[in-house]
């Protein structure tokens, strides 16, 4: 229920006026990445550790997470077989037995068909992402975002408290 | 503000670590239980049984594991452990778990035993997963592999009537296919001379040598000349071109009535087999020797073979040959489970590698002990390690009364053909009684020398696996003997005086047709005895099934033989009557290009002939 709460309070904060448009965009962006590769590989990690340390929107990061977590499930399949097709594409092999070699590396599950291949999807759509993002924001803040704002329900979910745990968060 | 301070967010660094720490503690509470649990989960996939550990500890400062109370259990009776552990110390070389890879430096067992009664039956393994796939095909491949004749000892039904249809009989449809053969290759042949057209270069050119026969060089004039003696070359390059087809014809003909041939012999094989199919629907016994030690003993030596089979494709499985990439299913999770390949590299550790393991038994409850065992090379990518992974053991177990056990094997996967191969040999185990299959006998071993090979490299197989006991009893249902026939009696008779046992069984071939031998010192006691009771009625009853048989067959066989005979027939006397007509045309052809050549006329050189 906590979890809910928090996640309603960051998204509507998010949508409205916890940061500008391209930081809500890039904490999108870097939670698309939590959420649609496989969460136990060591890339999720540092992805994590980017959206908590970087001056971007953590709640824009969970509002991505939420939004794509369902839409990894969903897109597996495809996931598999482009993580398939490049695993086992001739040309990339050194690369790949390279990275296999490398310390550490091997903790991310590169060599996963699913991991990699959702990877490499979150990084195709990662700039169309943050544009398309950016730009759905700043339209949403002009157009419903007084009226949303101005909600008895968006008031009573402000006035949790955890939104002051949320606010460590919110980007300067 | 510096841009470097707006880019981070300095303030969030305390909850970071605080979440690391979280994360941290989690590791703490929870690796030691995770890391059991995975590793349960793991072994029991990869051997297809049940695996048990009852506490797992992980040694972060010593990069060491401890395990206690590993248990087995054996896939194939749910209510037994294979093995259990009392302790398992395993050292990690710290270096390759960077590259999450796990080299173990020193594996150290203690307190196991062999072969327990479990408290609970165990989980029966997925029958989806590779491991358990593979028991079911070896399973299979025992059963399917291997037939041993059935001791019927009941009466000899000389009478019994014995009904065939012909669909039943594998040379009725080896025959069937074979006539399509034959008529094919006829068809062929007579295609392949209509194509020669020799009867028309034939008679083009004698055409040619009658013409040129009837008239005088002379009057032709040195252009006619010139002009005759070009047109006969050119009909002797026909004649030869002609007689070179027919050549190469006679080559493939020949083949295939050597093919043919062979067909008819294996039509008759068929016929063979069928002879013996008949004679089970007569149920006769077989009292040959060989007969009588594959029908004993037959089945329980390819319960060992199939399990040292299943063990040797087990670790086929996860050791693979070579260096190429390998895939293999990812990890189960929420999420699709998707495909992981392995990227093994020269002078890189492997993704597993078991450097060395000692086995030690002393608390295994019996003080008086005295076994070593050592493994070595045990690794996920052998042509990493380059060399192959080995087992020895030796030593004597139990107090009052010893087992001798010695053991040794190795298992190569590089090179040309994976080889994994383990002998055995157990001098002083009691064995559990041995049914005698089709029969209301048993036979207990006792103390007895149990010797298993077995090898199995690339698809070739070899094994041996022999019993020798001088204790052995034999024991029979009293009411199933009252009412036994004279034969089962016999048996009885023969078997229940002797107490040594002699068994050996040998294993060959491949995977796919395997042989196996198999005899024991009762073979010829018992062929002995029951042959000189019932040889006459046998043969009556053998001669009966051969009748039944030929009686369907041989109409088949014999038209065989006659199509088989008049294609040869045809081949023999048709092609020297085409050779020798072109013979006969490029000879008269030679004489009218001399005559030309003769006449002085034209300048023309004879061609070499």
């Amino acid at each position: 229920m906590l979890t809910l709460l928090k996640l309603l309070q960051s998204l509507f904060q998010t949508l409205h006026s916890e940061g500008t448009p391209r930081q809500v965009a890039a904490g999108l962006v870097l939670g698309a990445g939590i959420g649609l590769t496989p969460l136990l590989s060591a890339h999720n990690l540092v992805l994590f550790a980017a959206l908590v340390l970087l001056n971007v929107s953590f709640g824009g990061g969970m509002l991505g997470l939420a939004l794509f977590t369902p839409l990894g499930f969903l897109l597996d399949p495809l996931f598999d077989r482009v993580g398939l097709a490049l695993l086992e594409a001739p040309a990339l092999r050194g690369l790949w037995t390279a990275g296999y070699n490398v310390p550490l590396l091997p903790f991310t599950n590169f060599n996963n068909s699913v991991t990699l291949g959702s990877f490499v999807v979150w990084l195709v759509l990662a700039l169309p992402l943050y544009f398309a993002g950016q730009r759905a924001i700043a339209r949403y803040r002009v157009t419903y975002g007084e009226r949303v704002l101005n909600s008895k329900f968006m008031k009573a979910l402000k006035a949790s408290k955890l939104y002051n745990i949320y606010a460590w968060f919110v980007p300067q | 503000m510096s841009r470097a301070l707006k880019i981070f967010r300095w303030r969030a660094v305390g909850p970071l670590l605080l979440f690391l720490a979280i994360l941290g503690l989690l590791w703490i509470l929870f690796a030691d239980r995770i890391a059991r649990a995975e590793t349960e989960s793991t072994l029991s996939e990869m051997l297809g049984t049940e695996v048990d550990i009852a506490s797992l500890r992980i040694r972060e400062a010593d990069a060491a594991v401890d395990l206690g109370g590993l248990a087995i259990a054996d896939p194939r009776d749910p209510r037994r452990n294979l093995l259990e552990a009392g302790t398992i110390t395993v050292d990690l070389d710290p270096i390759p778990l960077t590259e999450k890879k796990i080299v173990i430096d020193q594996l150290t067992l203690s307190g196991l035993r062999f072969l327990t009664t479990r408290a609970t039956p165990a989980r029966p393994a997925d029958p989806n997963s590779p491991a358990g796939r593979l028991l079911r095909e070896t399973e299979a491949w025992a059963r399917e592999k291997f037939q041993f004749p059935r001791l019927a000892l009941g009466r000899i039904d000389t009478v019994k009537s014995l009904v065939l249809q012909p669909e039943q009989l594998g040379s009725v449809k080896a025959a069937k296919a074979f006539a399509g053969t034959v008529d094919s290759t006829r068809a062929a042949f007579e295609q392949s001379v209509a194509e020669l057209q020799v009867k028309a270069v034939v008679d083009s050119s004698t055409a040619l040598a009658e013409r040129l026969a009837k008239s005088d060089p002379k009057k032709l004039g040195i252009a006619g000349v010139r002009e005759a003696a070009s047109d006969v070359q050119k009909a002797i390059e026909r004649v030869k071109e002609a007689r070179s087809r027919l050549a190469s014809l006679e080559q493939t003909t020949r083949t295939s009535l050597g093919a043919l041939q062979r067909g008819l012999a294996d039509v008759e094989a068929a016929r063979q087999k069928d002879y013996d199919f008949a004679k089970g629907l007569l149920e006769l016994p077989s009292f040959d020797a060989p007969k009588i030690g594959a029908a004993l003993f037959g089945a329980p030596s390819t319960d060992y073979f199939q399990q040292a089979l299943y063990y040797a494709k087990i670790v086929q499985r996860y050791v693979p040959p070579g260096l190429q990439p390998w895939n293999r299913p990812g990890p189960k999770r929420t999420r699709l489970a998707g495909t992981t390949v392995e990227f093994p590299r020269m002078e890189e550790y492997p993704r597993f590698l078991l450097r060395q393991a000692r086995l030690d038994f002393a608390t295994s409850g019996a003080g008086q002990n005295q076994f070593e065992a050592n493994l070595a090379g045990i690794t996920s990518q052998p042509a990493l390690l380059g060399q192959p992974a080995t087992l020895l053991a030796s030593g004597r177990l139990g107090g009052d009364r010893p087992v001798s056990v010695t053991l040794s094997g190795l298992s190569r996967h590089f090179g040309k053909s994976p080889t994994d191969s383990l002998v055995a040999r157990v001098s002083g185990v009691t064995l559990p009684a041995i049914q005698i299959p089709g029969l209301g006998f048993t036979v207990t071993p006792g103390r007895s020398t149990v010797g298993l090979a077995f090898a199995l490299s690339g698809e070739r197989l070899a094994g041996a696996w022999e019993v020798s006991s001088d204790a052995a009893a034999w024991n029979a249902d009293s009411a199933r003997l009252r009412a036994a026939s004279l034969v089962e009696s016999t048996v009885w008779r023969v078997v229940s005086g002797l107490s040594q046992l002699r068994v050996r069984a040998e294993l060959g071939g491949t995977v796919d047709a395997p042989t196996l031998r198999v005899s024991s010192n009762l073979d010829d006691a018992i062929a002995g005895r029951l042959q000189g009771l019932a040889g006459e009625a046998l043969a009556g009853a053998e001669q009966k099934a051969r009748a039944a048989v030929d009686g369907i067959v041989d109409p088949q066989i014999t038209s065989l033989r006659g199509k088989v005979s008049g294609l040869s027939s045809q081949v023999a006397d048709r092609l020297p009557v085409e050779r020798g007509q072109l013979d006969r045309a490029q000879k008269a052809l030679e004489a009218q290009l001399r005559r030309l050549v003769g006449s002085g006329l034209g300048g023309i050189q004879l061609p070499k002939l």
